[in-house]
């Protein structure tokens, strides 16, 4: 059973995720988050995300153990006033081209150019922001990805997608998702992903060609298909000892929340969202399976204060909070 | 002495958690822990932060990076949070939060019913009021707009648009700015007015009509469209509407998505009621001021209503309360005087637009 205080690292243990929220309290955060908002004009949007996030994270647990999230509205703002900042920027360019230089084609492609080239900023950015922003049994996690090489390799696979019109992108997808993960780390424990962009493309293929064939059903386990590949990729690691997680989510169980999900939210005319959102949470935390032999009464803090390294890598624009 | 209680420290080093005896001290605003050998922390309550869930307390302090105490005695954690509340060390957003749910409710549709009331009443006044400040050359360019739009996608008369033109160049129309008339080759019974002056005329409703004065009424009313800027009175309104919202959603770029849309529907927009019935109430002026039969008017609508048997026509579905309308012209005309001197030059050319 789920001894946390187990002394032998060998011996396997199970590790239990679970989320312990309620709709009804998710919904009083929201009626307050909306009713702040709406006095303040939008104003109050960042700290209404914070709040979110607080309570998401809060209340889920592993091993009867919350977890943290401590990035606060103050700071979040600051990140939404970058990004209106880059959107004048990106507007402007956009504009001067196309009023000065007349020349719409020119303007589009700058627009898409402007647009890509921000993801690999934003990804690398919010990473950082949300892994140091949280935090369990007091250690906090850590993105130690080179954001420079990081844009580097974005470029060159977003290059392989255009070439190959698409079919790439299934390789991109992975490729990030292992490079992200592996520089995750929770105090001295280290993430990896084994995702691969050819089994990911087989999986989709099968899921859009049965999709189409059974008119729809089959997008259900399709779904399941792509969330079990996610969670069964991962794995975290400690000097000689592991964790491995696999899913036990089925395509029916997808269905049910998916279905439920919609009929909730339609027949309460979108109020219901909050009950939905604590679904989908309990949701996810009871199909992520995990089993190994860390210890998680052993981790040691690892990583540098965050306040410290801002500081160091002040010229980081997008160290923001994204969706 | 300060009551004491048992906790969990973790101190942001390890993830292993030891014993610890939290004492309050409330009148220093301190939190004392007591780690077993005499080892004491002292934690000010202006550094702490505080998670509470359930019957579970998470005090975290901000001098100490990652280190938290979680107890769960209920007795300490409401000592704990109101001093934390009294000594304003609690947010707007938890204060909320502690109202409770149904007071929560009460306040939100409060808020909803307040919202409501503001977007209903308070905006379109203030929208239009806003309109008049908008430079003419506003109107000129979003009709102009329009106008491109119109002439990519319909077919222009150009025969019958120069008759009209001259048809509508022996009126008196009470326009400020010069009015452009176009004829539109379609089925569709309709008409609209462009704020930049241009009247748009579909062969569909001139071949319905019977006489002269029914197309003068026609253009009566939408040159009162025009003279009274209604549209951009209209855009105003719709753009507000959307700019609060949107507001409340937090989405800048529906703002822009919505300017572009109204811009591009301007054609087919919908009056307010008001608006028609002052569009009403002009044309029927500006057709006893040119000494034609202020009937017209009345006849217009029943042409319309009739259309309106066998198909909805297009003019109609943005026109509402046809026969309410048609009534209050007949009361006006009822209790006005007036002189109609028939003018067989716009017999005549009136006669060139039917076919």
């Amino acid at each position: 059973m789920e001894t946390a205080t187990n002394q032998n690292t060998s011996t396997s243990q199970n590790y239990r995720l679970e989320f312990l929220g309620k709709g009804s309290e998710y919904f009083a955060i929201m009626i307050v988050n909306w009713l702040l908002t709406l006095i303040t004009f939008g104003i109050y949007y960042p700290w209404a995300r914070a709040k979110r996030l607080q309570y998401m994270y809060g209340h889920t647990a592993l091993n009867s153990e919350r977890f943290h999230f401590s990035g606060t509205g103050n700071e979040m703002f600051k990140g939404f006033i970058k990004l209106i900042v880059f959107y004048i920027l990106m507007m402007g360019g956009y504009m001067l081209l196309l009023t000065y230089l007349k020349s719409p084609l020119l303007a589009i492609l700058y627009l898409y150019l402007a647009l890509f080239a921000i993801i690999p900023f934003a990804v690398h950015g919010s990473f950082r922001y949300r892994m140091s922003r949280t935090s369990y049994r007091g250690i906090r996690f850590g993105y130690r990805g080179n954001r420079n090489e990081l844009v580097k390799n974005f470029f060159k696979w977003l290059f392989f997608t255009i070439i190959t019109f698409g079919i790439y992108g299934a390789w991109l997808q992975m490729n990030l998702r292992r490079y992200t993960h592996q520089h995750i780390r929770y105090g001295d424990v280290e993430f990896s992903n084994e995702g691969e962009g050819s089994e990911y493309f087989l999986l989709n293929l099968k899921g859009y060609i049965f999709t189409l064939f059974t008119l729809g059903i089959y997008l259900f386990w399709w779904q399941k298909d792509i969330f079990e590949y996610y969670i069964n990729k991962m794995k975290m690691s400690k000097g000689e000892t592991g964790i491995e997680c696999h899913s036990s989510a089925t395509g029916g169980g997808f269905f049910l929340l998916l279905a439920g999900n919609l009929l909730i939210t339609v027949f309460t005319l979108g109020f219901g969202k909050a009950w939905a959102d604590v679904r989908t949470q309990k949701f996810i935390c009871n199909s992520i399976q995990m089993q190994g032999n860390i210890n998680i009464d052993e981790i040691h803090q690892t990583e540098e204060e965050y306040t410290n390294a801002f500081g160091e890598d002040a010229m980081d624009f997008f160290e923001i909070d994204l969706a | 002495m300060n009551p004491t209680v048992a906790a969990l420290y973790f101190d942001g080093q390890s993830s292993a958690s030891r014993p610890v005896v939290l004492q309050f001290d409330e009148p220093f605003l301190e939190l004392h822990l007591l780690f077993a050998g005499e080892n004491t922390m002292v934690w000010p309550l202006s550094e702490l932060r505080f998670e509470n869930y359930g019957q579970v307390l998470e005090i975290r302090s901000q001098l100490h990076s990652g280190a938290l105490v979680k107890t769960e005695d209920p007795g300490f954690s409401q000592a704990f949070i109101k001093a934390m509340k009294q000594n304003k060390h609690v947010d707007v957003h938890s204060r909320l939060l502690g109202l409770g749910f149904s007071k929560l409710m009460v306040l939100a549709l409060v808020l909803i019913a307040l919202v409501g009331l503001a977007y209903f009443y308070a905006l379109p006044p203030l929208a239009e009021r806003a309109a008049t400040l908008l430079p003419e050359s506003f109107d000129e360019e979003i009709g102009n707009i329009v106008m491109e739009s119109i002439i990519d996608e319909e077919e222009i008369d150009v025969e019958k648009t120069k008759v009209l033109q001259s048809f509508a160049s022996r009126l008196r129309l009470n326009n400020t700015k010069a009015l452009t008339f176009t004829v539109v080759h379609s089925e569709q019974v309709n008409a609209f007015a462009l704020p930049n002056g241009q009247i748009v005329v579909y062969s569909g409703i001139l071949d319905g009509m019977n006489s002269p004065e029914e197309l003068i009424a026609l253009l009566g009313h939408e040159a009162t469209h025009v003279n009274k800027r209604h549209s951009i009175q209209m855009l105003c309104r719709n753009l507000s509407g959307y700019m609060v919202v949107s507001l409340l959603l937090s989405d800048v770029n529906g703002i822009m998505a919505v300017l572009a849309d109204n811009a591009q529907q301007l054609h087919s927009l919908s009056y307010s009621r008001r608006f028609e019935k002052e569009a009403d109430e002009e044309g029927l002026s500006i057709l006893m001021n040119n000494h034609a039969n202020p009937y017209g008017m009345v006849q217009l609508f029943e042409q319309l209503e009739k259309e309106n048997k066998f198909s909805v026509p297009t003019i109609l579905s943005t026109h509402p309360l046809t026969t309410e309308r048609k009534e209050n012209m007949q009361k006006i005309i009822s209790g006005s005087s007036y002189e109609i001197k028939p003018d067989t030059n716009l017999s005549s050319i009136f006669e060139l637009l039917k076919d």
